[in-house]
């Protein structure tokens, strides 16, 4: 018993759950990287926005190597790009059919691995930017606003509009709140996961520094970071092929219901 | 504000939430099972489906996680 508790003293030492409640708040807080004033106002840049910065110049500058001299056969690099390539568009071919896909993958492929990347950055003891609210939100309002689009490219005008009225006219105002939803379910989803994670791992560097922050690391750190990246890629898709099936299925009954009247 | 009921608070939010959200995901991937051995052939589409439905529950409890993380953290 005393043996136990000597151990713990050694390995949690002096800390109190003050001190432990201090550290948390330091570890949460955004941080200002810089500001600078345009026009008189002052525009303060967090962290998290440095941190994003990395990760695109380290996303544009992966895409321009390994998209660079493409052969008709491929080889060494080539390969393993083109399984990534293929392994997205057929995640987008689960709700649409393939031309369609193809012309969506841009999109899905690129949030998805932007969200993995920039959620991987915690590896190296960065905070990953999703811990800002700010930057969930930013994904969710674009990813919205291009589903919203792409439906509309797809579908036409008139579909979307059909699929609003889909199963039942009275359902416009319900469908309507749902892309109002939507938006907040993702970035509350990513915010969430990822906060609660570098929340969890912070608090285990804290209390016990050694062996286990690796360990859970494991999980927390790079297999839910990247996780989060495949679910908002992929609940993208779910959004457009629900368009796509509501237009399609408004399509078909108003058909029918022609057909019957002759 | 009485930390202690804060803290209260933000305990009971998540504990209830991942109650539901454990009932919820387990009688998913209980059906999924099923619908697995009685149909083989349909596996992989069963597990995107079970993916989707995983995702969309989670996200009741990641709410009530924001949420107690905000009455731990903005209410102190």
């Amino acid at each position: 018993m005393n043996f136990l508790a000597r151990l713990w003293d050694a390995i949690v030492g002096e800390l109190r759950v003050g001190d432990i409640g201090e550290a948390m708040r330091d570890a949460i807080a955004v941080r200002e990287a810089f500001h600078f004033s345009l026009l008189g106002i002052r525009i303060v840049v967090a962290d998290s926005v440095v941190v994003t910065w990395g990760v695109m110049v380290l996303l544009a500058i992966a895409a321009f190597f390994l998209g660079r001299r493409l052969k008709e056969i491929p080889k060494g690099m080539q390969i393993a790009v083109e399984g990534l390539v293929d392994g997205v568009v057929s995640v987008c071919a689960n709700a649409m059919d393939r031309k369609l896909a193809e012309r969506t993958a841009p999109y899905v492929g690129t949030i998805g691995l932007f969200i993995a990347f920039s959620n991987l950055t915690s590896i190296l003891k960065i905070p990953p930017p999703a811990k800002n609210p700010a930057f969930a939100i930013a994904l969710a309002l674009a990813t919205i606003f291009y589903v919203i689009a792409t439906g509309i490219r797809m579908v036409g005008l008139k579909g979307f509009w059909q699929s609003l009225l889909y199963p039942n006219k009275a359902l416009l105002p319900f469908k309507l709140l749902d892309y109002m939803i939507k938006p907040i379910s993702l970035s509350l989803r990513l915010f969430g996961n990822v906060f609660g994670a570098f929340i969890l791992m912070e608090f285990i560097y804290i209390v016990v520094p050694a062996v286990i922050p690796g360990v859970l690391g494991l999980w927390f750190d790079i297999a839910d970071g990247i996780l989060q990246g495949l679910i908002f890629a992929y609940l993208t898709v779910i959004y457009i092929g629900e368009i796509l099936e509501n237009a399609h299925e408004a399509q078909a009954r108003a058909k029918l219901q022609i057909r019957r009247r002759t | 504000m009485d930390t202690g009921l804060i803290a209260l608070g933000a305990g009971l939010a998540i504990a209830i939430a991942a109650g539901g959200a454990g009932l919820g995901i387990g009688l998913a991937a209980g059906k999924a099972f099923e619908a697995t051995a009685r149909q083989p052939e349909l596996a992989g589409r069963i597990q995107t489906l079970l993916f989707t439905a995983i995702v969309f529950i989670e996200a009741t409890a990641i709410y009530a996680l924001v949420v107690s993380l905000l009455l731990i953290f903005a209410f102190r």
